[in-house]
Formats: C-alpha cells, structure tokens, sequence
C-alpha cells in the first residue's frame, strides 16, 4: 500500500510504521520541567479545548453536496 | 475520487488544533476563523494530493501556514497588529510571585517574530516532531531547531524567568522569594 517514492519524509514519520524516536522527553529544552513549556501548552490547550463554532461543520457540509467536485478559481 | 465521509470526519476533528495554530499565527480569533475556513476549503479542494493513512495534521497546517503567509504578503502585514493587541502587548511585567500568568505569556508570545512563534508552538505545543515541523515550514531541520531556542530565550528575556531546567532554580528562586519571603 505505501509508495515510498511518493511519501514525503514528513508522512513517512507520521504513519508510525517507522520506528518511532523517544526523544520528546529527556532533555527536550520544552518539556514538562521548563516554566516556557508548561505555559505554552496551557496557552495552546486553552486554545484547542475552545468551543468550535457550527459555522465549519455547516462549510464541511456544504462542501460534500457540492461534489462532485466543481472548481472554483 | 470523491471526498469520503471519513475523510470528512478527519477533517472536523482536527479543526480545534487548526483554529488553535491559526490563533497562534494571527493572534486574533475571527481572522483564525476565517483562515481556518479557507484551509478546510483547500483541503478539500485537493484531497486527492493527501494519502490516506499519512498524517492529516500536518498536511492540514502546512496548508493552513502557506495559506497565512500569502495572506500576509497580500496584505502587506497589517494582519498582525490589528484589533487590540497592543493594549495586551504593553501589559508585560514580571509577576511578583514567579508565578507566570498565563495572559503575561500570551503578550509575550505575540512579541516574537512569526517565525519564531510558530516554531515553539509546534514543537511545543502543537506536538510535531522538529522533522515534521521543518517540513510544515519548508525549512531545515536545523532552522527549526534554532528558532525554537531563540524563541525560549526571547520568551524569558521578556517574562525575566530563567530556564530552571538548564540553570537549576536557585538564581531564580533568590529573585523570586526576595519580593515574597514567607
């Protein structure tokens, strides 16, 4: 199923079917034990816990009657 | 190839970490919004150039990035220091307690340049890897790396913390317990 020639480096990594690196946590200068990256994850979860509006899921909708596909410039 | 409704579905669920960069990159919630929403419009334009199985994330925030930045060349920046930041922005000051509030860190974060900005927030918040951020950003590895260090250090210049993973907290606790001996 995988086309190596065609998967990028980024989407190789990210199927996981290569071997995953444990590096996140010794000494990533970001981790848990910094005070900068404490705050940034609660500054992005804040962010990520916010509520969606209905607005996407109504585009998301529109988009799938419009199909088949009629491109737009 | 039609749009598969799990596709569909793939989508939606990723739209809280979409808005959430997008917030990150504009700094102003209704501009997030609307980037987010000609993000979902391309993606679903050209969904037949994302593989199945590879990771959707980051194939929809390297759309989403791209998407900022000729956005921003179009409109020759304004999109940054637009609506109210910099009544935030002027707020800075350490807090008396060591204690980081977290709207100090905010302001803080919207005072690195975009490019420093995004590179801490996706690899230290977003979750990617510095090999997935370099490709989200079009850039080395190595670029990645050096942006999310001048980030760090930028972002504890502004809030006057030192970085107590590397330098042990005693400096810092000294500063910190003289305001506030208990």
């Amino acid at each position: 199923m995988a086309r190596q020639g065609e998967i990028s480096q980024m989407t190789k990594k990210a199927t996981g079917a290569v071997g995953a690196k444990p590096r996140r946590n010794g000494n990533d200068p970001l981790g848990a034990n910094s005070e900068i990256g404490r705050k940034l994850k609660q500054y992005y979860d804040e962010l990520v816990s916010d509520e969606v509006p209905d607005r996407f899921a109504e585009l998301l909708s529109q988009l799938e009657k419009a199909e088949p596909t009629q491109k737009k410039a | 190839m039609v749009v598969t409704p799990q596709f569909k579905n793939d989508l939606l669920g990723t739209i809280p970490s979409l808005r959430a960069f997008a917030v990150s990159l504009t700094q102003n919630s209704d501009k997030a919004d609307d980037l987010v929403q000609e993000t979902l419009v391309k993606a679903w334009d050209k969904h037949e150039s994302f593989q199945m199985g590879t990771n959707l994330k980051a194939w929809l925030f390297t759309i989403l990035r791209n998407e900022f930045y000729s956005q921003m060349r179009k409109r020759g920046r304004e999109i940054q220091d637009s609506e109210g930041i910099m009544t935030e922005r002027l707020a800075v000051h350490p807090s008396q307690h060591g204690m980081l509030d977290l709207e100090d860190f905010r302001a803080a974060l919207e005072q690195l340049p975009e490019d420093q900005r995004e590179a801490i927030i996706l690899i230290g918040a977003s979750g990617f890897s510095y090999e997935e951020a370099a490709e989200i950003c079009n850039c080395a590895v190595g670029t990645i790396k050096s942006r999310v260090s001048r980030a760090r250090n930028r972002l504890q210049e502004i809030l006057k913390i030192s970085g107590e993973a590397d330098y042990g907290p005693d400096s810092i606790s000294a500063q910190v317990m003289g305001s506030n001996a208990a």
